[in-house]
């Protein structure tokens, strides 16, 4: 929590003045009671009319100047919270670019997100509370409590009695019902489930005849969180009886002592109402600084969860090298193996091979096998748990990011465009990329179609890549990745979405780039049997190495995967 | 989301009324609690005033009046009790009443979701209807609450005190009554002023959202590409923005506060000056005494603060009163929807299926103006295999919901067993398939509920056998608690592969004469894929299958292949009989197949 604080330094000015500002406020609430008193006693009581003008005024003054104390208070509390989230989240923004890929997988994208949206805004609600009132409501119930002691010691016992009971009631509810809200929600996140799995499951489900079944279930569901909702409500409904009894009680105690003292010449009339109205304004006070607290708790919840993101020390290791060597190898596995975080199997068992600049290596296996786990650990997005991994001649972990990132293309399995324009996505390969390498790119990827469909490179694309189908989204990322005309590309399954015809002539088309060593993964034999080189992954173990004839003698599960394949033409 | 109106539909109120109906014994006594605990809270500070009045005439020997404050006190004191109970009733009713209507709604609800056609379901978004069921009922609770504990009583309490404060000072209460639009007034006119304020605030919360759901969740493509500066560079902008108008809105929002405040201490002092000033006998010509007593002006001060209390609250409560029947009138819409047409009197139950499905000149569109099947008529006999080809979007899965009867054929019939299944029990028609979608749908829940879903009695021994049979239950057999495991919602925590073994599983427990299925796509491995197909063709034996094909071997073995393009059958015969015509089959069968 303590690394949150450096980003509300530069706030230090509003977060003293706003609190300030705000009990500036509440003390003239505090002598209003007084005024009152001295209308009675001094006005009222000694036939003074112009004095009754006077104070009357001096209520009417307080009022001005008391709206414009909470004026500024309010202003500073909003300047200190807004800015102070806006940091935050920039803060974790940067954060989540420092990050290593495993580093994201532990932690998952949506807990991220969940952090600077939802949590950041309840910790700029809970800040912005917290500075108006956390001292204004504890302040006009212990302000309202020694003002009835300068008033009259005795009277003002009740109050120091009556404060803490209230207390007790107030925030004995407020701990008893908590958990029991949470239960209520967790009740309802039930029926959100059930209606949820109802409308997408609605075939099966009626397939099934199970539409009865699943309407008893519901009203069971649905019982037991009424059950629960109604406990919720007796009980949270004895917060006004109570707490009205308490104060009125104290008024009838503090009236009749007040009688007493006024007997024995103590106390005036006036002071009488005056001990009265601060009665009145403790109990607002009080159930305001409950619902104060529940808030704050949230916030800080949150601001715990928002601390936790920025302290994650990054695993992301990488040097400052940012050229390799001048070799022919392009890409060099050394016995190198992986093991993600969190798993006790090896995803993939020790492998070496080393590709000549401008070969192409085809990846083949099942789901699982260790083909992405494999293409990842050359852009260093996983590092090696042994062996080595070398880009020209150099250990990966060695270069700079940008360098070794920058010579590579990547074609992700998943296509992911982003909002913008086809143009602008295509320069994320290559800031510097003309409108002509671009349209090059395009050509190679056998993407020409789209870009001309959709009326050139201005088009705009919807976020998440929503207007274009899946076959279209992979022939644009793999243009993305041409663009940056990178020394080795990397096509994970990107064609899977393509006919075969496209496929194959993508595969040409990238076959005619001179120089570029391409790493080919698939699960179709026909995708990867004319390469340089197939490696053969099964179960994270490397079962085959070799060119497709020489597989085919050799390696039972290419044999088998490719007889799948391509059986079945045969048959007919 | 569909996008909310926030008017309620006419006739929304009496719908409601309609459900609070159950309830209509308890209704009246919250009524009558409202009444009593808002009369007694106005009246017990004329007691207080009554004894701080008393309170003046303390020393004067003949008048016993400490004995009299007693007296007083304890008279508020018995009145206080009663009302702090008659308050606490009030909630636990109307907490009763409030709650049991919701449930009852959403009850009705749920029903008629098992009960829409599925046109409605395809067609509506889901996040809508459920967020009619849960989230608009859940408003639709908490506003009838409100409106119930704080509507009725606030305007009681605005009237009450109306009239004892007339009954008090008729002056007094003309001053307040004047002043207090006021605060109404000023709080309006902040709140139109900030709406724009926060509908532009939450327009750019809106695009900071998307652009880090955009960019956080696909970081590893930015990553990739080394845009990480360039991203935040970017996001640096959209946030400094949001933070400024942030600031904008929550600051005029938060004048709301104050201003009403302001305004109270206007009315205040008005009351005590003009209270004061009346208090005065000697400045008050042709009356002996003073127009009001010290007792009185300190009730009347009370009243003032609870006076505009009710105002301020009652606009807030009646914008959430009216959007909760809003919210109303969006589950009663859902509830009034057009359900399917119930089974007929004298619909038959299927006993013995073997396997004989006709369609003599079925017709259907989804939309009148888009004609999609036309004339066709098919004959399948027992253990007859259906396959049905054609390109991505050539309205495959409508013939599936035809036979289902998810949807009703427009013009012609389909029949089972000689039987128009316009005369069949929907569930009789339906248990007769068993139908594995290439969209497996799985729900929350332990493997074991998964499969035992269309036979909830099995045994483990019939569920571990029918696992077996689907090839899956070797690698649930791995995992972390085997049968019992429990996915999330949707199946989470298996992979495609599996859960399609899963849905397998389940049509193998059941067992039905007839099967339904969609085969898998290019997102399972091949070897996945072999044991899925072993299933499959496991499944098929001896039993009239319909399959919508994606393999060869699956097309060529078929008895009868459909050949759909553009929603329509252009083409039917078996293999060498399409091969033979060279048509759309051959053309299909050369870019598809051939490799």
């Amino acid at each position: 929590m303590k690394r949150l604080l450096k980003y509300l330094k530069s706030y230090k000015k509003e977060c003293v003045l706003g609190p300030l500002f705000k009990m500036f406020e509440a003390t003239l609430e505090l002598i209003v009671p007084l005024v009152i008193a001295a209308i009675i006693d001094r006005g009222i009581e000694a036939e003074n009319p112009s004095y009754v003008v006077k104070a009357s005024l001096f209520l009417l003054s307080l009022g001005i100047v008391g709206l414009a104390f909470s004026l500024t208070a309010q202003y500073f509390s909003a300047k200190a919270a807004v800015g102070f989230v806006g940091k935050l989240r920039y803060a974790m923004f940067e954060k989540v670019g420092t990050l290593s890929y495993s580093d994201i997988d532990e932690l998952g994208t949506s807990t991220l997100i969940t952090r600077m949206t939802q949590d950041a805004s309840k910790v700029q609600n809970g800040l912005n509370l917290t500075l108006r009132l956390l001292l204004r409501s504890p302040f006009v119930v212990f302000g309202a409590m020694i003002m009835a002691f300068t008033v009259d010691v005795r009277s003002a016992l009740t109050f120091a009695a009556v404060i803490p009971l209230l207390s007790v009631v107030v925030f004995g509810i407020m701990l008893i019902t908590m958990p029991l809200y949470k239960k209520a929600q967790k009740g309802t996140d039930k029926l959100l489930t059930r209606t949820r799995e109802n409308l997408s499951g609605v075939r099966v489900i009626r397939a099934f005849g199970n539409e009865d079944e699943e309407i008893s279930a519901f009203r069971g569901e649905n019982d037991a969180l009424t059950l629960i909702q109604r406990r919720v409500g007796r009980i949270s409904a004895l917060m006004n009886p109570l707490t009205y009894v308490l104060i009125n009680i104290a008024v009838l105690l503090l009236i009749h002592t007040g009688a007493v003292r006024v007997s024995e010449g103590n106390l005036t009339q006036g002071e009488v109402v005056a001990l009265y109205n601060y009665m009145s304004q403790i109990l607002v006070e009080l159930i305001k600084l409950a619902n104060l607290i529940i808030s704050i708790t949230k916030a800080l919840a949150s601001a715990s969860r928002i601390a936790d993101v920025l302290s994650i020390e990054s695993t992301e290791n990488m040097g400052t090298l940012t050229k390799g060597k001048d070799t022919d190898i392009a890409v060099e596995f050394c016995s190198a193996s992986l093991s993600y975080s969190g798993s006790s199997e090896a995803s993939l068992d020790p492998i070496s091979f080393a590709v000549r600049k401008g070969e192409t290596v085809g990846i083949i296996g099942g789901t699982g096998s260790g083909k992405t786990t494999l293409v990842n650990m050359i852009p260093a997005f996983y590092k090696a748990t042994s062996g080595e991994v070398r880009v020209l001649g150099e250990e990966v972990s060695k270069y700079s990011p940008e360098a070794l990132r920058g010579m590579i293309g990547i074609v992700p399995q998943s296509a992911i465009l982003f909002e913008g324009s086809i143009r602008e996505n295509m320069r994320w390969g290559n800031e510097n990329a003309s409108d002509e390498d671009i349209m090059n790119a395009v050509a190679t990827a056998q993407a020409l179609d789209i870009v001309d469909g959709k009326g050139g490179l201005d088009a705009k694309i919807e976020q998440g890549g929503r207007n274009l189908s899946g076959g279209q989204k992979q022939r644009l990322t793999i243009a993305r990745a041409l663009v940056r005309k990178p020394e080795i590309l990397i096509l994970d399954d990107s064609a899977s979405a393509l006919d075969y015809a496209t496929d194959a002539s993508l595969r040409k088309a990238i076959k005619e780039l001179s120089g570029t060593t391409v790493f080919i993964v698939s699960q179709r034999a026909s995708s990867v049997m004319y390469a340089d080189k197939i490696i053969v992954l099964d179960d994270g173990m490397a079962v085959g190495i070799g060119t497709h004839s020489e597989l085919m003698a050799s390696c039972p599960v290419y044999r088998e995967i490719y007889a799948t394949q391509f059986s079945e033409v045969h048959d007919g | 989301m569909a996008k909310k109106t926030n008017a309620a539909r006419p006739g929304t109120m009496k719908k409601v009324l309609g459900y609070i109906g159950k309830y209509r014994l308890l209704l009246p006594v919250s009524i009558l609690l409202a009444i009593i605990s808002v009369c007694l809270t106005l009246y017990v500070p004329t007691l207080v005033g009554e004894a701080i009045d008393l309170i003046a005439h303390v020393g004067e020997p003949e008048f016993d009046s400490i004995d009299r404050i007693v007296g007083v006190l304890i008279e508020a004191g018995v009145l206080i009790g009663i009302t702090a109970l008659a308050q606490w009733l009030m909630s636990t009713i109307n907490n009763k009443i409030s709650f049991g209507v919701v449930r009852d709604i959403r009850n009705d609800a749920f029903t008629k979701l098992e009960e829409l056609p599925l046109s409605y379901v395809d067609r509506k978004a889901h996040g809508d209807i459920v967020s009619r069921v849960i989230n608009d009922a859940d408003q639709f609770a908490e506003g009838l609450l409100l409106g119930f504990t704080q509507l009725f009583t606030g305007v009681l309490t605005i009237i009450g005190t109306l009239a004892f404060m007339i009954y008090m000072n008729w002056v007094i209460a003309a001053v307040v009554f004047i002043l207090t639009p006021l605060s109404l007034f000023i709080a309006r006119f902040i709140a139109k002023r900030t709406y724009s304020m926060f509908r532009e605030r939450s327009e750019c919360e809106g695009a900071a959202t998307a652009y880090i759901n955009e960019m956080i969740g696909n970081e590893k493509v930015v990553k990739a590409f080394s845009q990480e500066q360039k991203v935040l560079e970017r996001f640096g902008k959209i946030n400094g923005k949001l933070n400024r108008v942030s600031l904008k809105a929550i600051f005029f929002s938060s004048i709301t506060n104050p201003s009403t405040r302001f305004v109270n201490s206007v009315v205040y002092a008005a009351v005590a000056l003009s209270g004061a000033l009346m208090a005065i006998p000697s400045i008050n010509p042709g009356s002996a005494v003073a127009l009001i007593t010290v007792g009185e002006l300190a009730c009347l001060l009370s009243y003032a603060n609870q006076y505009t209390k009710p105002f301020n609250e009652i606009s807030g409560v009646l914008a959430e009163f009216q959007n909760s029947l809003a919210c109303a009138s969006r589950v009663f819409e859902l509830i009034e929807e057009k359900s399917e047409i119930p089974d007929g009197e004298n619909a038959v139950s299927l006993s013995e299926v073997s396997g004989n499905v006709r369609m003599d000149d079925v017709s259907f569109s989804y939309t009148p103006d888009k004609p999609l099947i036309e004339n066709l008529c098919l004959e399948v006999k027992p253990g007859m295999r259906v396959a049905i080809v054609g390109p991505t979007g050539s309205g495959k899965t409508t013939l599936i919901n035809l036979l289902m009867r998810f949807y009703d054929v427009d013009e012609g019939q389909i029949s089972v067993e000689g039987h128009n299944i316009r005369d069949i029990k929907r569930r009789s028609l339906r248990e007769s398939y068993g139908m594995v979608l290439q969209d497996t749908w799985l729900r929350a829940g332990t493997v074991k509920e998964n499969i035992a879903m269309a036979k909830p009695d099995a045994t483990d021994e019939e569920i571990i056998a029918a696992a077996k049979s689907a090839h899956a239950h070797s690698f649930i057999k791995r995992l972390k608690n085997g049968y019992d495991t429990v996915l999330g919602e949707g199946g989470e925590g298996l992979s495609q592969g599996q859960k399609q073994l899963l849905c397998i599983t389940r049509i193998m427990l059941s067992d039905p004469p007839m099967l339904i299925l969609d085969e898998a796509t290019s997102s399972i491995d091949t070897r996945t894929e072999i044991r899925i197909q072993r299933a499959f063709f496991e499944m098929m034996k001896d039993r009239t299958s319909f399959i919508v094909a994606h393999r060869l071997s699956t097309v060529m073995n078929a008895d009868v292949i459909l050949v759909m393009r553009e929603g329509k059958i252009v083409e039917s015969g078996n293999h060498s009989e399409l091969i033979a015509k060279g048509g759309f089959y051959y053309e299909l069968y050369n870019s598809q197949f051939a490799r």
